[in-house]
C-alpha cells in the first residue's frame, strides 16, 4: 500500500507547489512537474502506483491548476489536449518504466539464484562422502529457501530420509509422499494439486538414469504458494545435486571396492605370512628327516647330531607357532578366558625363564625384583606368555654379549613390569604398530617369528586389564613396560 | 639302564603314530610295551597286561581319560603318566586328582618322558631309599633330618623343611598345590587363603637354597598346577 500513499503524497506537493507559481507560470509548463513525478514513480515503485499518479496528476492539474480553480471544468479547450497529452504519456512513461524495473528485479533475480547455485556447487565441492553432500545439499535448501528441507534416498526399496532439519516433519504420511514423487518424478504435497494436505512440498531428484532422490520443503506457515521462479530454481537445484548425490553414491561404492580389495590384500598377507611361518620349519623337518631315511651314510655321526638336533628345534619352533595362532584366535574371538589368582611375580619370571632355559642360557639376564613386591592378581600361565614372548624378543632382537635387565615396582594402584635391552631398538616409524597383529619391524629376515608375538602380549595384558608400552632407549635398545592393576577391578 | 629292564609299559592312546613313537623309544630303552587303542582296552590291559607304568592319553575316542586313570586307581598302585595338550590345566589337575600321577604335555620329547617314568617308578620304592636326594649342589637326607647347600648346613622353618621333604619324598614327580595344602596344612577347602601361605613357604624356602631365586633351579614352578622337584641336573 505504501506506495501508493507515497505516490499520492508525491502528486499532492507538485500541486501544492504549483498552486505558487500557476500565476506567473503558464499552466502547462507545470505538467514537465507532473512528468517527473510519474517517472520517478514508475522507477522506484512499478507500473501500477504509475498509473495512478497519471491519474491524479491530471485531476489534480485540472482541479487546482487550470482555470477555472477547483473545478473539473476547463475554460481553455487547448488544455484537453494537455490533460491527454500528460495522461497518454504518463501511461507510456510507467509502462516503460515499471518493464525496465521489471527485468532489473528479475536480472537481480538470476544473479541472485546463480550465486546460490554457485554457492551450492562450492559447497559439494569440499564434500568427500555421501553424507556430507547430503547435508550440504540440505542445508543450502533450507538457507535459501528459508525452510527446513529434507532428503530422501531410496535404501533396499525404500524412500528413507537420508538427511533431515529437525524442524522438519518426518512421518509415515509424508513418507509416503516423498515415496509418490519419487515413483512419479513429479513434485507432490504442500502447494500442488497432489496430496496437498501434507506439510512439505516435495521435489523429485532425476538423473537420466532415473529418479534418485526427493526434497522435501517445508515452508514457514504465513507462505501462501510455490512462485514460479521459485520452482525454476528448485529445479536448477535439483539437477545439480542430483548429480552431486550420484557422484558421491559412485565414490562411496569405490571406497567400498577399495576396502573390500585392501582387506582380501591383507588376508592374502596373513595367509602368505602364516603359510610361509608354517612352511619354513617344515622345510629343515623333512629335509633332514628324508635325508636320514635315504641313508646317506657319508654322513659321519657329527653331522648327523647337527642335523637332528636343526630339526628338533624346528619342530618345538613349529609347536610355538602354532600356539601363538591359536592364542591370537583365541583373543580375536574373545575366547580367551583369564583365570585371575594372586601370583608373585618372581614366581611366574622363573617359570617363564625356565621354559626359556636353553635360549637365555648364555645371556645376562639381571633381575631386580624388590623381594616385597606384593602378590597381584594375574592368570600364572597366560602372564608367562607374556614374560616368555617379552624375554624371547629382547634376546632375539639384540647382540649375545649385551645386557637384558628385568625391574618391577609399584606404582600407584598399579605393578610395573620394565624388560629392557641394549639392542637393535625399533625403528620410530615402528613403534605405534609394533603390537599390531602380523606386524614385524623391518628387520634383518633371519630373525624368525610371526610377528605375532607383541600382539599376543597386548590381548593378554589387556585382558588383565593392564597396558602394554614400547619405547626406545635413550642410549641404545628398547625397553617393554607392562603394567597391570594391583588388585582386581570388581564388575 | 639297569632300572628298565623288563620292565612293562602299557601305552593308552588312540593315535597310532603317538603309540609307534612311544613304542620304539620305550623298546630301545629296554622296556616291553603293551598298547592300548581305547580307553575299555587301557581299562582291560591296566590289569592283564600288568604293566609297571601306564602311558594314558586324555583325549581317548570312548572314555574320558580322567575317568579312566580313576577306575585304574581304584584297583592298583600302578604309577600313570597322562598326555594331555597345552592349556588344559584344569583337565591336568582333574587328572592328577584321579590318580594320575604326572603329566607330559604335547608335544614332548622322548628325554622327558624316560625322566618322567624314571620318576613315577621311583614312587615305588621304599621311602627310605628315596629319602636322600643330591641336586646339583643341594642334598637332602629326611633320615637325618638334613639339609645342606654347597656342604654347607641350611637352617630351614618347620613348614619350609616340610615342603621340601615332601618334595624329596616324590623328586621328579609334580605335586599339585591341592596334594600340597592337604599333606601340609591338612586343607582340602579354603584353598586361596593356605594358597598364600604355600607361596610364601616355597618363596622363603627358594630364598634359602636357590642359587638365584629369581631363577630357580631346584623347586621348579608347574605353571597353573602345582611344583616339581627336579632330580636331574
Amino acid at each position: 500500500m505504501a506506495p501508493y500513499l507515497v505516490s499520492i503524497a508525491l502528486v499532492a506537493l507538485t500541486t501544492f507547489l504549483g498552486a505558487f507559481v500557476r500565476k506567473t507560470l503558464e499552466p502547462a509548463n507545470l505538467v514537465i512537474f507532473y512528468l517527473l513525478i510519474v517517472v520517478i514513480i514508475a522507477v522506484r515503485w512499478g507500473k501500477g502506483p504509475a498509473i495512478m499518479a497519471s491519474l491524479l496528476s491530471v485531476l489534480a492539474f485540472d482541479f487546482f491548476l487550470v482555470t477555472p480553480y477547483l473545478t473539473f471544468a476547463v475554460s481553455d479547450v487547448q488544455y484537453m489536449f494537455t490533460f491527454t497529452g500528460l495522461l497518454i504519456v504518463g501511461l507510456v512513461v510507467s509502462a516503460l518504466a515499471s518493464k525496465t524495473r521489471q527485468q532489473a528485479i528479475e536480472a537481480a533475480g538470476r544473479e541472485e539464484q546463480t550465486a546460490m547455485l554457485y554457492r551450492l556447487s562450492k559447497d559439494l565441492a569440499a564434500t568427500d562422502s555421501l553424507e556430507t553432500v547430503l547435508d550440504t545439499i540440505r542445508m543450502n535448501v533450507s538457507q535459501i529457501f528459508d525452510c527446513s528441507a529434507a532428503l530422501f534416498l531410496q535404501v533396499e526399496h525404500t524412500v528413507t530420509p537420508s538427511s533431515v532439519d529437525s524442524g522438519f516433519p518426518i512421518n509415515e504420511h509424508e513418507k509416503a509422499i516423498a515415496a509418490w514423487t519419487y515413483e512419479n518424478g513429479k513434485p507432490a504435497g504442500w502447494g500442488t494439486d497432489t496430496l496437498p494436505a501434507a506439510k512439505a512440498y516435495y521435489f523429485p531428484l532425476k538423473t537420466s538414469q532415473g529418479p534418485l532422490g526427493v526434497v522435501g520443503i517445508c515452508f514457514k506457515e504465513s507462505k501462501k504458494g510455490i512462485e514460479p521462479r521459485e520452482e525454476h530454481l528448485l529445479s536448477a537445484l535439483a539437477s545439480q545435486t542430483a548429480v552431486a548425490i550420484q557422484r558421491a553414491k559412485l565414490a562411496e561404492v569405490s571406497r567400498q571396492m577399495e576396502l573390500v580389495r585392501q582387506t582380501e590384500k591383507l588376508q592374502a598377507a596373513l595367509l602368505n605370512s602364516i603359510s610361509h611361518d608354517l612352511r619354513t620349519p617344515l622345510v629343515s623337518i623333512t629335509g633332514v628327516l628324508s635325508g636320514l631315511l635315504q641313508d646317506l651314510s657319508p654322513l659321519d655321526s657329527a653331522t648327523r647330531k647337527e642335523l637332528l638336533e636343526t630339526a628338533y628345534e624346528e619342530s618345538v619352533h613349529l609347536n610355538q607357532l602354532v600356539g601363538n595362532l591359536l592364542d591370537m584366535t583365541r583373543i580375536e574371538a574373545g575366547t580367551l578366558k583369564v583365570r585371575l589368582s594372586p601370583c608373585e611375580l618372581r614366581d611366574v619370571l622363573g617359570a617363564s625363564l625356565q621354559v626359556l632355559k636353553d635360549k637365555v642360557e648364555q645371556r645376562d639376564i639381571r633381575i631386580d625384583i624388590p623381594s616385597d613386591l606384593p602378590e597381584i592378581p594375574m592368570d600364572f600361565t597366560l602372564m608367562m606368555r607374556v614374560l616368555m614372548n617379552l624375554v624371547d624378543n629382547a634376546v632375539k632382537y639384540s647382540a649375545s654379549d649385551t645386557l637384558i635387565e628385568i625391574t618391577a615396582k609399584v606404582l600407584n594402584d598399579h605393578m610395573e613390569i620394565k624388560i629392557k635391552d641394549e639392542g637393535f631398538g625399533i625403528p620410530s616409524q615402528d613403534l605405534e604398530h609394533i603390537f599390531d597383529k602380523f606386524y614385524r619391524a623391518l628387520k634383518p629376515r633371519q630373525i624368525t617369528g610371526t610377528g605375532l608375538g607383541l600382539s599376543i602380549c597386548r590381548g593378554i595384558v589387556e585382558a588383565h586389564g593392564g597396558r602394554i608400552l614400547a619405547e626406545n632407549n635413550l642410549d641404545k635398545g628398547a625397553t617393554f613396560t607392562v603394567s597391570l592393576p594391583l588388585a582386581r577391578k570388581e564388575d | 639302564m639297569a632300572v628298565s629292564q623288563n620292565m612293562r609299559v602299557l601305552i593308552v592312546d588312540d593315535e597310532k603314530t603317538v603309540r609307534r613313537f612311544l613304542k620304539a623309544t620305550l623298546i630301545s630303552h629296554g622296556y616291553t610295551v603293551s598298547e592300548a587303542v581305547n580307553g575299555a582296552e587301557g581299562l582291560e590291559y591296566s590289569v592283564s597286561a600288568h604293566p609297571d607304568v601306564i602311558i594314558l592319553d586324555l583325549g581317548l575316542p570312548d572314555k574320558d581319560g580322567i575317568e579312566v586313570a580313576r577306575q585304574i586307581r581304584q584297583r592298583s598302585q600302578t604309577p600313570i603318566i597322562i598326555l594331555s595338550v597345552r592349556d588344559d590345566e584344569s583337565d591336568k589337575i582333574a587328572a592328577l586328582d584321579a590318580g594320575a600321577d604326572d603329566y607330559l604335555t604335547k608335544p614332548f620329547n622322548a628325554g622327558e618322558m624316560l625322566a618322567r617314568i624314571r620318576a613315577v617308578m621311583r614312587r615305588l620304592l621304599p621311602q627310605r631309599e628315596r629319602s636322600v636326594c643330591t641336586v646339583g649342589k643341594l642334598s637332602v637326607d629326611i633320615t637325618r633330618h638334613s639339609v645342606e647347600v654347597k656342604g654347607r648346613a641350611v637352617h630351614l622353618t618347620p613348614t619350609e623343611y616340610d615342603v621340601l621333604k615332601l618334595l624329596v619324598l616324590n623328586a621328579g614327580n609334580v605335586l599339585t598345590h591341592g596334594r600340597i595344602l592337604k599333606e601340609i596344612w591338612n586343607k582340602t577347602d579354603d584353598f586361596e587363603e593356605v594358597m598364600h601361605l604355600l607361596r610364601v613357604t616355597v618363596s622363603n624356602l627358594r630364598n634359602k637354597i636357590e642359587p638365584d631365586p629369581n631363577r630357580p633351579i631346584y623347586v621348579l614352578t608347574e605353571p597353573g598346577i602345582g611344583y616339581r622337584l627336579c632330580d636331574d641336573q
